[in-house]
């Protein structure tokens, strides 16, 4: 599987030449022409470091994590869409990020052990990445960001397959519940619906 | 489309804000053969506008929807503080408002939240409380609970709301029962309604505005309103529009009957940016922007203003005059217009269970039990600091991305030990919910930002608020007994938020019978223009513990009977 198909999830996104950047071990990427069909607002190394940083914000256990959920196609359809006042935070903010792992370990963040990850993003989210100032701020939105790619209905991009809902047992958009399911497990199927085809648009 | 065809220039009544409010004005207004113009500045909704189960588009990104966008306010919380641009969802611009998308909490306030003055000052609570109660401006409501009660009822019955009369010890007296009876109860308010039990105090249905039983109205109310269906229990309600229109909205309650009566034209996308006076110092209409952007006029013999807290101050503050009278701002000879906002610092307790599971995003969210017990003046204030209560009951639904700030101290926001946690307590945690009474104060006001203006070049209305030394202690202490109650529902975990959020906001154009000290008389009528009226939570002088939203009906109703007795205006 290409990282663009694993980072976005999405079916069109084939990988008939994949290529691999020197350097990016776990994370392989895919060639400009499918970024152009998949990526909306990212580069590919802008969406390398994101799928970095939404693994260790809800990384893969016994069960899928936030990139394998959908998380970054998430985030790059928002920042084309309603989110896009944001894309200069999120560019500023992973060029920050890249460049603090540089100055601190000598690597590219996506390159560090888990725990130097958790470490930069901790020095992030408590502002004590000084060289940016808004480092608070943009590792809360991509916190937040993340796990709505989590938890969102999937139309948005993210919650593939409905993981995310499956993995805290909530059953999604359902028309109503007949039972008041007290202290007992929802032993239904999850239901996602397309609320923009319903309407149409 | 209106049936009303050709109003002439000069209609008997104008409405500013065909909302939850202005919907039920129209109805009984046009229904009675005033010739009604309705102003809604937002657009009519379809279906699929308001009511997808979709949590992303109304809880996480409410910002772009179109009827929130359009018309926010600047914030801070003193003077001299920078302000913040801030995206609100109430009021909602959007024919028929935010009763499309409350939580549907229909409480009546109780005979006593009316008189606060009298009650809590004069009576010596406050003194015997050991409260400060500097800097506040309490002033007694012009009228009394049973003046309301029975726009109270009429509210209750021909909105549909479900509940259960005398499980309230505290509640006020009624004439009539509830309509339906209460809805279903969930996991959380058994275990609510348990815990409070063990612990002496008295748990009760909240009234919720959401049909439990299909709903028609009979006589002696307005059998013209059509039938609506039962609650799904969905959950997807607080926030978003009723999928089955169980939910009680004037969209779908009072607009059509007043639209069917051909009295009533209702002028959608319409933004009133003026009132408009004579030298006589009457009301004679309002100036539009239509829905192509042009400048418009609209000659009327009452103008009722019906379009929320912020927008009332910043109308009335914008239709001043160059001098004379109303140089201050239209209907502002005391100075009050836009004065003593006021919102309930809402506090949380939270739980969660190994041994339960919650399910609490099975819906709806009023389906919700309270306890009065610390609301008002209903328990002993002797030296605690501070008068006044609120009302406690659960809370705690919404979908699994709406709930990612619910974790223990402790629990991390990210990583894995957030993942596990989540994954396991999503369904096994619930809120209970305190609205704490906030208490008047000059200070908490809403004026014209001189900077920031809207899409239509007016400006910003800017909030200044912040909760003082009455409503921290009163946060502190509700929070301590959120605490308490949700220990003894056997939770594993408990933790509280004890500083208020501001939620449901009040005031502005407060009523007093003093016109030195108050904007409208007790029928909704400004002190200075006979023929300008002011509905809604900004009338409030105090607020309760409660929602305001019933309050808010009852005054509505009871306006409309009163404008229905002027006949000499309308010949």
């Amino acid at each position: 599987m290409t990282l663009c198909r694993y980072l976005l999830g999405r079916d069109f996104c084939y990988a008939d030449r994949t290529i691999f950047f020197g350097g990016m071990g776990k994370f392989s990427m895919a060639t400009s022409e499918n970024r152009k069909a998949s990526l909306k607002v990212l580069s590919e190394e802008e969406a390398v470091t994101l799928a970095a940083i939404a693994e260790r914000i809800f990384p893969k256990t016994d069960t899928p994590g936030a990139v394998e959920i959908g998380a970054v196609n998430y985030i790059d359809v928002a920042l084309a869409g309603d989110y896009a006042a944001l894309a200069p935070l999120y560019r500023q903010g992973l060029r920050a990020v890249q460049r603090y792992s540089r100055a601190k370990f000598g690597k590219r963040f996506f390159e560090l052990a888990d725990d130097d990850m958790d470490g930069v993003l901790r020095d992030f989210e408590t502002g004590n990445a000084d060289t940016f100032k808004p480092a608070g701020e943009f590792f809360e939105t991509v916190r937040y960001h993340v796990l709505e790619g989590v938890f969102c209905e999937p139309q948005y991009g993210g919650n593939k397959n409905m993981i995310g809902w499956r993995l805290v047992n909530f059953p999604g958009q359902q028309f109503g519940y007949p039972d008041p399911y007290i202290n007992k497990r929802v032993d239904v199927e999850p239901v996602a619906v397309d609320t923009r085809k319903a309407e149409g648009k | 489309m209106s049936k009303a065809e050709g109003i002439a220039d000069v209609c008997d009544v104008c409405i500013v804000g065909v909302g939850g409010m202005g919907g039920i004005l129209a109805k009984d207004l046009a229904s009675a053969g005033l010739k009604v113009v309705g102003f809604e500045r937002g657009p009519a909704p379809k279906k699929e506008d308001y009511a997808p189960r979709d949590s992303i588009r109304f809880l996480i990104r409410p910002q772009t929807l179109d009827w929130v966008r359009h018309e926010p306010t600047t914030t801070r919380r003193k003077t001299g503080d920078k302000t913040n641009l801030q995206y609100r969802t109430s009021p909602l611009n959007v024919l028929g408002g935010a009763l499309l998308h409350w939580t549907g909490q229909s409480s009546r306030y109780t005979p006593g939240d009316f008189k606060l003055h009298t009650n809590e000052i004069e009576s010596g609570n406050a003194e015997r409380a050991k409260a400060d109660l500097s800097g506040y401006d309490i002033i007694d409501w012009p009228l009394s609970y049973d003046e309301l009660e029975p726009y109270y009822e009429k509210f209750e019955w021909e909105f549909g709301i479900s509940g259960q009369a005398g499980a309230n010890p505290f509640a006020g007296p009624r004439q009539r029962g509830f309509p339906l009876p209460p809805l279903r109860h969930s996991g959380k308010m058994q275990l609510f309604a348990e815990a409070c039990k063990k612990l002496g105090y008295h748990p009760y249905d909240t009234a919720a505005g959401i049909a439990s039983e299909p709903y028609k109205p009979a006589a002696p109310f307005d059998t013209r309103i059509g039938q609506r269906p039962a609650c799904v229990y969905c959950g997807h309600c607080n926030f978003y529009g009723c999928h089955v229109h169980a939910k009680s909205a004037s969209l779908y309650i009072a607009i059509p009957v007043a639209l069917e009566t051909s009295n009533f034209e209702l002028r959608t996308n319409s933004k009133v940016y003026r009132i408009n006076t004579d030298s006589s110092g009457q009301v004679t209409g309002v100036s539009y922007f239509d829905p192509d952007g042009a400048a418009r006029e609209q000659r009327a013999r009452v103008v009722i203003l019906t379009a929320f807290v912020f927008e009332h101050a910043r109308l009335l503050l914008i239709s001043k005059t160059g001098k004379g009278r109303f140089a201050k701002g239209l209907a502002n000879s005391s100075g009050y217009v836009g004065r003593n906002i006021m919102a309930h610092g809402d506090v949380r307790a939270m739980g969660a269970f190994d041994d339960f599971i919650v399910n609490g995003f099975i819906g709806p969210g009023s389906a919700a039990m309270r306890i009065d017990d610390f609301n008002g003046n209903n328990f002993d204030h002797t030296d605690l600091g501070f008068i006044r209560g609120g009302t406690i009951g659960t809370s705690g639904d919404g979908t699994p991305v709406t709930r990612l700030d619910v974790l223990p101290p402790g629990v991390p926001g990210w990583g894995k030990e957030f993942k596990e946690f989540y994954t396991r307590y999503y369904t096994r945690t619930m809120d209970l919910n305190m609205q704490p009474e906030t208490l008047p104060h000059p200070a908490n006001r809403v004026d014209l930002d001189p900077r920031h203006r809207d899409r239509w070049g007016l400006p910003l209305p800017r909030v200044t608020f912040e909760f003082h030394q009455n409503e921290q202690r009163l946060q502190k202490y509700l929070a301590v007994v959120g605490d308490k109650i949700m220990r003894a529902t056997g939770a594993n975990k408990v933790w509280t938020e004890e500083k208020g959020r501001p939620n449901r906001w009040a005031g502005g154009t407060r009523m007093g019978a003093d016109a030195k000290n108050s904007v409208v008389n007790a029928n909704c009528q400004t002190h200075d223009v006979d023929n300008l009226f002011i509905v809604g939570s900004s009338v409030f002088p105090t607020m309760a513990g409660y929602p305001p939203t019933a309050t808010v009906a009852a005054l509505t109703y009871r306006l409309a009977d009163f404008i229905l007795r002027q006949k000499q205006w309308f010949k």
